[in-house]
C-alpha cells in the first residue's frame, strides 16, 4: 500500500452541534475532527458508546450536515450526491423495507444506484450468494433473522460495486460464523483494491482486519496512525517469569534493571525492557532462580484505547477543577 | 433523475399495493358504494340522484381519508424507521427521494380512486341512472383534489409526526373547503384588516371546493371548460409550490 496515496475520504476540523429539544443551548458532539482515510485500507474508526462515530459517519454520508468545517469523500463535498455511486453503506442496525424480499431489495438499491439493467440480475445473485442469503432471497425481510438483515445490509452496500465502503458497526448481531464471514468478505474488497471505512468498538476486529485506526473519544480524535504503530507503541518490552527467588533478589532486580514486578507468588512476573532480558536473566539465574517462561509483550489496542479514555477523563476533571476555582 | 424518481415511486406504490390498511379501507369505500343501490331503492322519489350522491360521497370521503392517512406517514415512516439512512447514501437527492414518494402515492391513490369509480359507475348503470361528461369532470377534479391532499399530507410528514401532520392536514382540508366563503365574508366586511386577512387566507389555503363538481354532475347542470382547466391548472401550481416548501425543509433536516 502506498502510504503516500490520495487521501479517499479527509474530514476537515469538524464540528458539530445538537440543540437537544427546544432549547437555545447547544451540545457539541465533535469538537473540530480531522483524518484523512487513504486508498485501498481498511481504515478503522474506534471509540466507545456515544465517543461520535456514528454521528461522523452520518456526516459522511450527508445525513447530518456539519456545524463547520468540510469532509470529503473521493475529491467531492458531502453535500453532493452523484459520487455516491461509488460509495457504499451500511449503517448500524439497518432497517429496510421489509414488504419486500431480499432479492427485490438488492434489485431496488441496485436501481437507485444506477447499476445497468443487463449487469442487475448477475449483481445481485453475485451478492446474495458472497452474503450466504441464495436460498432465503425468496423470502419477505419481515421474516429474517437480525443476523440475516445485517447480511442483506452489507449486500445492499455493495450491489453496485462501490470504491469505498463504510460500514458502522459491521459486526454487530452477528454469531461467530457470521462475522467470520463478514471478515472475510472485508479482506477480500481490501484485495480487490476497496477503501473500507470501518465504525467499531470491537478491538479484537480492529486488530485483525484495520492497516490504520484513528481513536475518538467523546468528540475529539486521540490517535491517528498505522495499527502497526498502536501494536509496537513504545519502548518494545517482555514478560519473564521466575520461580525460586529470595525476596531480597527480586528487589535486587526491581532495583537494578527498573524491572516491574507483576505478578508475586510461588512464580513472579516481570515485565523489563527487550534490552535488558539477557543480563535480568543472568541475574536471575545466578541468584538461583529457575526461569519459566519469556514472553515479548505488546501493548494492545485495547490498553491504548482505555488510556485514551483516562486521558479525556482527567482532561475533563481538570477543565471542572479549573471552573470550580 | 427521472428513472430514480420512478423506482421511488414505483417502490412506494408496491408497498402501498401489499398494505393491509388501504384494501380494509377501499372495503369498505365499496360497500358503501353498492349499499347505495338498497339505500335508492327504498326510495320513492329521485333514486338516481340518493344513489348517485351516496356514491360520489362515499368515493372521496374514502379517498380524501386514504390520502391523509397515508400521506402523514409518508416521510416521517421512512425516518423513523431510518430506512432512509441506505436509500440517500445512494446516488439520489433529498428531493428526488420526497418527489418519488409523493407521485408513487399518488399513482396508488389515483388506481384505488379508479376502482371505486368503476364500482360507481356499474352500480349507476345497474340502476339504469344517468352518467355523462358532467361525471367524468367530477372524477378529474377528484383526482386533482388527490394530489393537492396528498402534497399538503407530504408537507407536514416531511418535518413532523403522524398525529400532528393528520390534525394539520385534516384541519387544512376541512378549511380548505370553507376558504371560498371565507373570502366571500371577509370582501364584505368594513374593517380593512378582516378583508385583508381573508383575502391572505385565501392565497395561501387551497380552495378545495373548487375541485368539487359532485353536485353539478348528479344534478346535470351544465360545467364549461374552464370549470374543469382552471381547476386543474390552480391545483398543479398548488402541487408544486407545496412540494418545493417540502423539499425546502426535508432538505435541511439532520437524520439524528
Amino acid at each position: 500500500m502506498n502510504s503516500a496515496a490520495v487521501p479517499i475520504v479527509r474530514v476537515e476540523n469538524i464540528v458539530k452541534d445538537f440543540r437537544p429539544g427546544l432549547g437555545l443551548r447547544r451540545r457539541r458532539v465533535l469538537h473540530g475532527i480531522r483524518f484523512n482515510v487513504r486508498e485501498g485500507e481498511i481504515f478503522g474508526f474506534v471509540g466507545p458508546n456515544g465517543a461520535g462515530k456514528t454521528t461522523t459517519l452520518k456526516i459522511l454520508m450527508g445525513l447530518i450536515r456539519a456545524t463547520s468545517g468540510a469532509a470529503s469523500i473521493l475529491g467531492h463535498d458531502v453535500g453532493e450526491t452523484a459520487y455516491r455511486r461509488h460509495v457504499g453503506f451500511l449503517p448500524e442496525n439497518p432497517y429496510f423495507y421489509d414488504f419486500l424480499t431480499g432479492r427485490e431489495i438488492l434489485a431496488f438499491y441496485a436501481r437507485l444506484s444506477g447499476v445497468p439493467r443487463a449487469q442487475m440480475r448477475s449483481r445481485v445473485e453475485t451478492l446474495l450468494e458472497w452474503v450466504g442469503l441464495t436460498e432465503a432471497a425468496g423470502a419477505r425481510l419481515r421474516t429474517y433473522s437480525k443476523g440475516m438483515l445485517q447480511r442483506i445490509g452489507i449486500a445492499q452496500a455493495l450491489v453496485h460495486d462501490p470504491q469505498v465502503v463504510f460500514l458502522d458497526e459491521p459486526m454487530s448481531g452477528l454469531d461467530p460464523i457470521g462475522r467470520k464471514q463478514v471478515r472475510d468478505l472485508i479482506l477480500r474488497l481490501r484485495g480487490e483494491g476497496k477503501t473500507v471505512f470501518m465504525n467499531t468498538h470491537i478491538l479484537s476486529d480492529v486488530e485483525m482486519l484495520c492497516d490504520r485506526v484513528a481513536i475518538i473519544v467523546r468528540g475529539r480524535i486521540h490517535f491517528e496512525g498505522a495499527a502497526h504503530e498502536f501494536l509496537a507503541g513504545g519502548e518494545p518490552e517482555a514478560d519473564i517469569v521466575l520461580s525460586g527467588l529470595s525476596p531480597d533478589a527480586v528487589a535486587a532486580l526491581e532495583e537494578g534493571f527498573q524491572a516491574r514486578l507483576r505478578g508475586v507468588g510461588e512464580r513472579i512476573e516481570l515485565r523489563v525492557a527487550e534490552k535488558v532480558v539477557n543480563p535480568v536473566l543472568r541475574a536471575a539465574i545466578a541468584a538461583g532462580a529457575d526461569v519459566v517462561s519469556v514472553t515479548p509483550h505488546r501493548m494492545s489496542l485495547e490498553t491504548i484505547f482505555l488510556s485514551a479514555v483516562e486521558k479525556d477523563r482527567a482532561r475533563m476533571q481538570g477543565a471542572a477543577d479549573r471552573r470550580r476555582s | 433523475m427521472i428513472a430514480r424518481i420512478l423506482t421511488i415511486a414505483w417502490n412506494t406504490g408496491r408497498e402501498a399495493v401489499r398494505s393491509k390498511l388501504l384494501y380494509t379501507l377501499l372495503f369498505f369505500a365499496l360497500v358503501l358504494i353498492f349499499a347505495s343501490l338498497v339505500l335508492a331503492g327504498i326510495s320513492y322519489i329521485e333514486r338516481d340522484r340518493i344513489l348517485q350522491d351516496i356514491g360520489l360521497a362515499a368515493i372521496r370521503f374514502f379517498a380524501i381519508a386514504i390520502s391523509i392517512f397515508v400521506g402523514v406517514g409518508l416521510i416521517h415512516k421512512e425516518v423513523d424507521r431510518r430506512t432512509v439512512y441506505t436509500i440517500l447514501s445512494k446516488p439520489l437527492s433529498r428531493g428526488e427521494f420526497l418527489i418519488g414518494k409523493y407521485v408513487g402515492l399518488v399513482a396508488t391513490l389515483w388506481l384505488q380512486a379508479g376502482i371505486m369509480v368503476a364500482a360507481f359507475a356499474a352500480v349507476s348503470l345497474l340502476q339504469g341512472a344517468p352518467l355523462g361528461i358532467g361525471h367524468a369532470s367530477a372524477f378529474a377534479l377528484l383526482a386533482v383534489e388527490l394530489a393537492v391532499v396528498v402534497a399538503i399530507a407530504t408537507l407536514f410528514s416531511a418535518f413532523t409526526t403522524p398525529l400532528l401532520a393528520t390534525l394539520f392536514a385534516g384541519g387544512v382540508w376541512i378549511v380548505g373547503n370553507l376558504t371560498r366563503d371565507l373570502r366571500d365574508l371577509g370582501a364584505d366586511s368594513d374593517v380593512d384588516l378582516v378583508r385583508q386577512l381573508t383575502a391572505l387566507l385565501y392565497g395561501v389555503l387551497p380552495d378545495l371546493s373548487s375541485f368539487n363538481l359532485s353536485l353539478e354532475a348528479v344534478h346535470e347542470l351544465p360545467i364549461t371548460a374552464s370549470d374543469v382547466w382552471l381547476p386543474v391548472l390552480y391545483g398543479a401550481a398548488y402541487v408544486t409550490l407545496t412540494l418545493l416548501c417540502a423539499v425546502s425543509i426535508f432538505e435541511r433536516r439532520d437524520f439524528k
